[in-house]
């Protein structure tokens, strides 16, 4: 059960490989890998940057995480969320969930993604070829 | 007490903290009109304060909530998630 933020890029196979191997006695693995759309409003996307406070984005996570484990079925979990430069096709997200059924595990990861999405204290600022913009919030 | 800044907020106040010595307990409204004393560009930033959010100790914050001088503040834009 681990919670990474990092300006590195991750490896899905190795990531996958070894939380399979960790987990050999559960029904379901489910991965999910956002990824930075080269293309955003019409805008031919050159980089972004996510800019984040890293400490509150920990905490808040860890508490948003205890709360879906609270509705049962979830035996493991590994996230990754990148911040920093960021080109287009990059990875942005791993999260693995590891369930004894896929459903709660589908669940865990849909919940989690629309709380990255609304909640989570990143900012992201793309550039294009001749400007460049912070995204508004997706509230 | 530390306060922390980021994204645009960050961007255009051109820093990522200040450190604020403050007595007793401060509502944050009180602590955002005494940095827009500091300079034109503070009283700029924050302006219009109802585009900006708050955290103390990274708990979301209002404007209205304490905070004394061990706590650290954060302020920025709504966030755009990840």
């Amino acid at each position: 059960m681990k919670i990474y933020f990092q300006k590195k890029d991750f490896n899905i196979g190795k990531e996958l490989n070894n939380f399979s191997k960790k987990n050999k006695n559960v029904g379901s693995i489910i991965s999910f890998v956002g990824k930075v759309r080269p293309v955003n409003n019409n805008n031919k996307l050159k980089f972004m940057e996510i800019d984040c406070y890293k400490k509150m984005a920990l905490h808040q996570t860890n508490k948003i995480i205890d709360i879906l484990i609270s509705k049962g079925g979830i035996i493991d979990y590994q996230v990754i969320h990148r911040f920093g430069k960021l080109l287009p096709s990059d990875n942005i997200v791993l999260i693995l969930v590891a369930s004894q059924h896929r459903k709660e595990g589908f669940f865990f990861i849909e919940d989690l993604i629309k709380w990255f999405k609304s909640k989570i204290t990143f900012w992201k600022k793309e550039f294009y070829l001749n400007s460049s913009a912070w995204l508004k919030s997706q509230k | 007490m530390r306060i922390l800044y980021f994204a645009k907020i960050s961007e255009e106040l051109g820093k990522n903290e200040d450190l604020l010595l403050i007595k007793d307990k401060l509502r944050i409204i009180d602590v955002v009109n005494i940095l827009k004393k500091k300079n034109e560009k503070y009283n700029l930033v924050f302006k219009k304060i109802s585009n900006i959010k708050f955290a103390i100790n990274c708990e979301y914050a209002t404007k209205n909530d304490y905070i004394t001088d061990n706590d650290e503040l954060a302020i920025f834009p709504p966030v755009t998630g990840g």
